[in-house]
């Protein structure tokens, strides 16, 4: 299994490092798993005999590019090296996908399987990537892009095949959670951001997080991919969490309550926006935790819980993502 | 609905299962069962039944079936279904404008219960409000979150609603 890795920040760093570790796990398929060529905004490095993920690590750690040649295009080094699948976990781009779109479409247009943790592509085109890997029969899995380590995704379309998934809802993003949690303490909205963000929780522009534009990306990953909707970012009505107020949380508080931003799915509904969560409920977590309740016919409601992001852990769902693979092309 | 009976059943063997036996014949579901057997009145034994029936109808058809069973009915009480769901106003929000607000909301749904709360900071300009209502079903529901919404959006006020049950 040859496997190009297109971004190399700290997800894709983090993802080297598992593979290096798991080398034992892997070798269960009788197939070496190797990389061979990693790219990242500067600069690239291909070796069709296999690269060592952990010398790539330390070189982008000390250089801060993961190779030494410099990078033209990622459609270029997609083109020139022979692969079976792409690991693209470059960042975000909400605008218009930005090169990880051209990484995804590119790949599966030449029938290559992708795994992502890229939101950008999938929040703005996930219909025609998923009818573009039916095409060319490639596989698009991307169970890290929801809930990082949080199974969620193929929970619902693989273990939970038989139901039928009335609607999800959860907390999809760790950082508005943090920050609510600390004003739930008595810290007004802008100190709880500054702490979030001298934490590493929180980036220097945070509008991203707080607006709700993760978790509205989010929402539509779980609408396309589990309720088969056609939905893009732009029909999610989004609210963040900046007019919550230290007088509303009081006031909930009062009534025993927190505020939440909940991203809510089903077959109706797609909506990102703070609520009111009695304590006690299942969705009342603090803290940086990810949580989602899947309302299901059958099975009633099942409660997720995990870390939503963090290197390591979102490398274990694009671990999961890439053993399934592995599986199915035996 | 979910009903609370005080029932009275011959202090004989099979007598209970007797009396709780027709709430299954008309779809029913026991939640709870007290047995007093301290409270024995003419030869008859005491039980408090707590269970939920699909409407008055079935309530109407179990009574019937107890009193040809020779179950005797003490105290029979239903209470109705209700689903609740709050609303937090964050803004300039007077006294009167929630009022209006309620009074509408009213002409969309038959609200069961309406209770406000005010924020305690008086002194400040953004008051808060607590909207706690309960309306008889999950359809109410849906269109007072919608007339909420819709409200909420005209007056330019801020709203974060409950989850519901």
């Amino acid at each position: 299994m040859r496997i190009i890795m297109a971004g190399f920040g700290t997800v894709g760093q983090g993802f080297a490092e598992v593979l290096h570790k798991k080398t034992d796990r892997l070798n269960r398929f009788n197939e070496s798993v190797k990389i061979v060529a990693a790219f990242d905004s500067k600069s690239f490095v291909a070796d069709e005999n296999g690269l060592d993920p952990l010398e790539l690590v330390e070189r982008k750690k000390s250089t801060g590019s993961v190779g030494s040649e410099k990078l033209k295009s990622g459609i270029d080094v997609l083109d020139s090296v022979d692969y079976d699948v792409l690991v693209e976990v470059s960042p975000t781009n909400i605008k218009d996908g930005g090169a990880g779109l051209k990484h995804v479409e590119h790949a599966l247009k030449n029938g290559k399987d992708v795994v992502t943790v890229n939101k950008g592509p999938l929040a703005l085109k996930f219909s025609e990537l998923n009818k573009l890997a039916e095409k060319k029969n490639a596989l698009l899995r991307f169970e890290g892009s929801v809930g990082g380590a949080m199974p969620i995704i193929n929970l619902c379309s693989e273990n939970l095949k038989g139901e039928r998934v009335k609607s999800i809802r959860g907390i999809f993003n760790g950082t508005c959670n943090f920050i609510l949690s600390r004003m739930d303490k008595g810290l007004p909205f802008e100190q709880a951001l500054k702490e979030a963000q001298q934490l590493g929780y929180a980036e220097s522009d945070p509008s991203y997080d707080i607006d709700g534009i993760d978790t509205a990306c989010k929402v539509v990953i779980l609408a396309n991919s589990i309720f088969r909707r056609n939905v893009t970012f732009s029909d999610v009505s989004i609210t963040g969490i900046t007019s919550v107020s230290a007088e509303a949380i009081a006031l909930a508080a009062e009534h025993d309550m927190v505020i939440r931003l909940i991203g809510e799915v089903s077959d109706t509904v797609l909506e990102v926006s703070p609520r009111l969560i009695p304590l006690g409920h299942p969705l009342s977590v603090s803290g940086t935790l990810n949580i989602a309740q899947i309302r299901t016919d059958l099975a009633g409601p099942i409660t997720v819980s995990g870390k939503g992001a963090g290197r390591i852990e979102t490398a274990s769902a694009i671990l999961s993502d890439l053993i399934a693979i592995m599986d199915r092309r035996r | 609905m979910m009903v609370n009976a005080d029932i009275f059943v011959r202090d004989v063997p099979g007598q209970l299962v007797g009396s709780l036996e027709p709430i299954s014949l008309v779809d029913g579901n026991i939640v709870g069962v007290v047995h007093n057997r301290e409270n024995i009145v003419n030869g008859r034994i005491a039980v408090n039944l707590t269970f939920e029936v699909g409407s008055a109808e079935n309530l109407e058809k179990l009574k019937n079936i107890w009193k040809s069973r020779d179950v005797m009915i003490s105290r029979i009480s239903s209470v109705i279904e209700t689903f609740p769901m709050e609303y937090l106003l964050i803004g300039d929000i007077g006294a009167s404008q929630i009022e209006r607000l309620i009074e509408n909301a009213g002409k969309v749904v038959g609200l069961e219960s309406v209770d406000v709360r005010f924020s305690s900071k008086i002194s400040s300009k953004e008051r808060t409000a607590m909207i706690s209502a309960k309306v008889r079903s999950e359809d109410d529901l849906e269109k007072l979150n919608a007339f909420m919404m819709t409200a909420c959006k005209r007056a330019k006020i801020v709203y974060i609603r409950g989850v519901g049950q």
